[in-house]
């Protein structure tokens, strides 16, 4: 298969969302940087979108704009932005983020050992665990994110926060969406991050931690290095 | 369907006024959008609380997201779509699939596919994707559709078609280079 066949071909997996976890986040990575597979699958989305053109309308509760309205009525929007999440240029090529989704997947099991007193003891369940890596591949935290996206934050490593820095926690939902911030941490401690009016968190979502401008980044999107990385998890019941 | 659909000009000045902060009219892109993608949600997560689930959070995600929309990558109905699209893909590989699998009422794998066919016969012959649909092995356009309609997994169209799961990720990744060689 010819270098040309294979973008095609991931082109195509992405879009029916075909790729897994690992790949989707290197597709989604590739986006930003690779501007003929970007074209193909813009391209080919806006085909298929033809299909969903001829999905006929259901009927729409009368409810339920009123409740998007109460969600919205206090959210303010992001910033604009054209820096995506988790691609810098010191970063993007690394090996070591490229293996971090298979470490992050051996060290699940040592995060939930490590968690699981917590879940008795405490008053309510995580919806997903985090086990964020650092760029050399090393565990640099565990997170626990409830339903309501309040994050318990377990730094395992002293990050430096130099004078006029914060650490500013970020998830990737949903690729369209773009990364948004879960809050911001002025050193490196257990914290839990007050909730946001997010999606409940999914396994595979993408949690990382920033370095940025005190008191947060001044675009509402990540600008300074990314200090750790990694996949939601979902614990098993 | 009773109403003509709102055009695409329409929905991108409705995003337009979105991105600059204006509430009403994500009001307005609900109001024309919001039943069709709610149709698009329930063929993937089949159930009608899921998918009006799916397109409530993706309203709410669309306003954020809104400053960011890039015109120059795509129309706003198609960007809104997607986000949709997106929610309801992640919802099912949350493990919510689990409990949508256990329910007796819910069709099978085999007469689902049927929607899938539907979705692609709806597009007219004169239509062309459907052409180049057209021209693929009946094998690989099945998967093809059975992948974006309703967002099956590789394993989930390898049962559908009684297929090993090795031959059915060939079949789509020849398929896909086909019809975007075919569509370009």
């Amino acid at each position: 298969m010819s270098e040309h066949e294979d973008r095609l071909a991931r082109a195509g997996e992405f879009v029916l969302g075909l790729l897994d976890a690992e790949a989707r986040a290197a597709a989604e990575r590739d986006l930003q940087t690779d501007a003929e597979f970007r074209d193909a699958v813009d391209r080919f989305r806006r085909h298929l979108s033809e299909i969903d053109a001829t999905a006929d309308a259901d009927a729409v509760p009368t409810g339920m704009w009123p409740e998007i309205a109460r969600r919205i009525a206090a959210m303010p929007q992001d910033a604009r932005s054209d820096r995506p999440m988790a691609v810098t240029p010191a970063n993007q090529n690394s090996p070591a983020w490229r293996r971090a989704g298979l470490a992050a997947s051996l060290l699940a099991g040592l995060g939930l050992g490590y968690l699981a007193g917590g879940w008795q003891a405490g008053v309510r369940e995580p919806v997903v665990l985090v086990v964020l890596q650092t760029a050399a591949n090393e565990p640099g935290a565990v997170f626990e994110a409830f339903a309501d996206n309040s994050v318990r934050v377990v730094p395992l490593e002293d990050f430096a926060v130099p004078d006029g820095k914060i650490l500013q926690v970020w998830t990737l939902y949903d690729p369209a969406v773009g990364p948004v911030s879960l809050g911001t941490m002025t050193r490196s401690e257990i914290v839990t991050l007050a909730s946001a009016a997010f999606p409940r968190p999914s396994a595979d979502q993408l949690y990382e931690i920033t370095l940025e401008p005190a008191p947060g980044s001044p675009t509402g999107k990540p600008t300074g290095p990314i200090l750790v990385k990694g996949f939601a998890k979902r614990p098993p019941r | 369907m009773t109403q003509a659909p709102p055009s695409d000009d329409e929905c991108d000045r409705l995003l337009g006024r979105v991105r600059m902060g204006d509430r009403d009219a994500l009001g307005s892109l609900f109001s024309t959008e919001a039943g069709r993608l709610i149709a698009i949600a329930r063929r993937i997560l089949r159930r009608r609380e899921l998918a009006e689930e799916a397109v409530q959070d993706a309203f709410v995600s669309a306003w954020r997201a809104a400053p960011s929309f890039d015109a120059s990558r795509g129309r706003a109905r198609a960007w809104l779509t997607r986000i949709v699209r997106n929610r309801a893909l992640n919802m099912l590989r949350d493990d919510a699939r689990l409990d949508l699998m256990r329910d007796d009422e819910l069709q099978s794998f085999q007469e689902r596919g049927g929607g899938a066919t539907a979705a692609y016969t709806a597009l007219g012959e004169g239509n062309a994707l459907r052409a180049c649909l057209d021209q693929l092995e009946p094998q690989r356009r099945q998967s093809i559709l059975l992948a974006y309609v309703l967002g099956y997994s590789h394993g989930e169209i390898a049962a559908t078609l009684n297929t090993p799961i090795g031959t059915v990720k060939a079949w789509i990744r020849r398929g896909v280079i086909a019809l975007q060689e075919c569509l370009s």
